[in-house]
């Protein structure tokens, strides 16, 4: 079956009306919490999976991505209209668009990055339809070992190479990997870490760590250091549609942060920050008014957002067809597979052909229902924004405790989510990235696996890893990402 | 000096959470059938890692490698952080006896003190509007079951 036929009976899966509406709740609740200032697409996804406990999968997952997809379009919101204090230089659509905004261009950079994120959503699932039977393809000839030298790729890359410290990087992977090993061993059934504790038993669930250092970690943070920090809120004056001369300049930004966004969303470099950062330095430097950035040039909106939106999508094609997740979010959204008993694969695109393009449709149709959502509905939205900071973070985590607490209905998930939220905070306060324990979380228990696996098949050879060629490659591309940019910095 | 103290402190938590796990390890059994190794494996070398990411992360800390962020510069206020610490403790006491909306709402009064708010009352109200709000949506609507506790006569079935 071609990939067009497939996506041809994905849409008969998604089009039905109880999946358009599960679409629909998906984009409607991922834009409204992605709005919320402080809440980012990991904790919107991690605090909305108690949600699904009780859906059919196919329903539950296309509700999914629909809350993926809206959160990082609501996200867009907040930083445009909002400039939160110690966050914007993080995020370079803050550069611009909050600048716009002061300018009173609040509607034009809206728009553009409504559109944009359109633009390049669509392209971008047009490109995940056409890779995905590749990588599918592929994928089928990997053995365990291939398959564990990939995770080793994975977690050096989101660990070690990316971030501002390497030790820190492996430091919050190693922590993953240790809260991984808590339950019960799946080859052995030994239990590791539990300590006879019951909840324990199950495993540390992915929403409990995700929520403790997203969440409380964060709420603990601002408390106690940004408490008297308050953001700005932009007007929402004038025309929010974009001029021609709007049009002219964003477009082509539009296209060239796709081109960017997709291909680096598809390997493991940590999601969208890069290619976020790359749109906006491509656009300065093509720009035909260079003097406007850092003042509020339109393209300086269009590119990164749009470039955020596409690798957003690149990242489905890792986590879908070889069930490697290359972010926090898409550990989250893994884990939300693993809940209902399915491990994303090339396998899951034979065995569950339905719901695999079923899914991939429903992002199709998740990207139009956003921009309805979001242009002509754009004032719903900017109220949610003028929520006081003390009832918004005491409602998330009323929200968030919710999604812990109904794994076991027990107060031992409360105060597993209570110890990570210190974690979070000291990690956050220390300049510990999060993402690579979430990741390592998640990934560290399936890595083990096939290790085991590859070592089970040779009779406990270990050459098998370096004897496979498309392991061995892998490896050695490892090392090389790890060994090029020390030498560099040596040789300087 | 004075100033990485909290960070070599750190540092000796990692070292000491790589120690216990190591210990961990080591009352783990190691036979591993035709795969050589056993489920204690991966814990050893978790514990390794994290041994040796302890006694780095010190040594950054002590020849000041270690970027630190903006917070250096404003101080830690503990009145906040204890008020949502304690908002989370009064939910996990209060959650079994007293069910999902009474804790609700002490998590939800607490937090909002935490951040400044001196409005007890309104407080209260949105806590009392919003848990309820959440608590009958699962219940009702999604079927995964929440205590319903001492509101269980007015709430009826709802809950467990």
């Amino acid at each position: 079956m071609g990939a067009f036929d497939a996506l041809l009976a994905g849409f008969s899966v998604a089009a039905t009306p109880v999946n358009l509406l599960w679409c629909l709740i998906g984009v409607t609740l991922g834009t409204f919490v992605g709005v919320l200032p402080g809440v980012g697409p990991a904790l919107t996804v991690a605090m909305l999976l108690p949600l699904t406990a009780k859906l059919d999968p196919t329903g539950a997952l296309i509700m999914f991505a629909g809350i993926y997809y809206g959160a990082m379009f609501g996200g867009s919101t907040t930083t445009i209209l909002l400039n939160t204090p110690g966050e914007s230089a993080s995020i370079v659509t803050a550069l611009e668009g909050n600048r716009m905004a002061k300018a009173g261009r609040a509607g034009p950079a809206l728009a553009t990055a409504a559109i944009g994120s359109f633009v390049a959503g669509t392209i971008a699932t047009v490109a995940l339809t056409l890779v995905a039977p590749l990588v599918v393809e592929l994928a089928l000839k990997f053995g365990p070992a291939e398959y564990f030298a990939l995770m080793v790729f994975a977690f050096t890359t989101v660990s070690a190479v990316l971030g501002t410290s390497t030790v820190r990087g492996l430091t919050s992977l190693a922590l993953g990997l240790l809260l991984g090993l808590v339950g019960i061993d799946s080859q052995t059934g030994q239990p590791r870490f539990a300590f006879g504790i019951p909840e324990l038993l199950d495993g540390i669930d992915v929403v409990v760590l995700a929520v403790g250092l997203f969440a409380v970690g964060e709420a603990l943070y601002v408390a106690a250091y940004q408490r008297r920090l308050t953001g700005t809120l932009e007007k929402l004056s004038g025309s929010i549609w974009m001029s021609a001369e709007d049009w002219k300049r964003s477009w082509p930004a539009w296209l060239r942060a796709t081109g960017i966004g997709f291909p680096f969303g598809t390997i493991p470099a940590g999601g969208s920050e890069i290619p976020t950062f790359l749109s906006y330095a491509t656009e300065r430097k093509l720009s035909k008014h260079p003097e406007e950035f850092g003042k509020g040039a339109i393209e300086g909106v269009a590119g990164p957002e749009a470039a955020n939106n596409a690798a957003s999508t690149g990242v489905l094609v890792p986590l879908l067809t070889l069930g490697i997740p290359t972010s926090a979010t898409a550990a989250i959204l893994l884990g939300a597979f693993q809940n209902y008993g399915l491990q994303p694969g090339p396998l899951l695109f034979e065995t569950q052909s339905a719901l695999v393009w079923g899914l991939i449709a429903s992002l199709y149709i998740g990207n139009v229902i956003l921009l309805v959502l979001n242009l002509p509905l754009i004032g719903l939205w900017v109220k949610v924004l003028s929520i006081p900071r003390d009832l918004l973070y005491a409602g998330i985590l009323v929200f968030a405790t919710l999604g812990a607490y109904s794994l076991h209905q027990s107060w031992v998930d409360l105060a597993t989510l209570y110890v990570f939220g210190l974690l979070g905070f000291a990690m956050r306060r220390w300049d510990f990235p999060v993402g690579p324990a979430v990741i390592g979380l998640i990934l560290g228990p399936l890595g083990e696996t096939q290790f085991r696996r590859a070592l089970s098949i040779s009779q406990g050879d270990a050459s098998v890893f370096i004897t496979q060629p498309i392991s061995a490659a892998l490896l050695a591309l490892t090392a090389l990402v790890i060994l090029v940019p020390w030498l560099i910095r040596r040789l300087k | 000096m004075r100033r990485a103290a909290a960070e070599l402190a750190l540092s000796a938590g990692v070292l000491a959470l790589g120690a216990g796990a190591a210990v961990g390890t080591a009352l783990l059994p190691s036979e591993g059938g035709y795969a050589g190794i056993g489920p204690n494996f991966f814990p050893g070398i978790v514990a390794a890692g994290l041994l040796i990411l302890g006694v780095w992360l010190g040594f950054e800390a002590l020849t000041g490698r270690w970027r630190r962020g903006d917070e250096a510069r404003s101080t830690f206020d503990k009145t906040p952080f204890l008020w949502i610490s304690a908002g989370l403790f009064a939910q996990m006491a209060l959650v079994g006896p007293g069910g999902f909306v009474v804790a609700g709402t002490a998590l939800f009064a607490c937090v909002a003190r935490g951040f400044g708010s001196r409005r007890v009352a309104r407080d209260l109200a949105i806590g009392v509007a919003l848990a309820l709000g959440v608590f009958l949506f699962f219940t009702r609507f999604l079927n995964v079951s929440l205590p319903a506790g001492w509101l269980a006569p007015l709430l009826g079935g709802a809950g467990l």
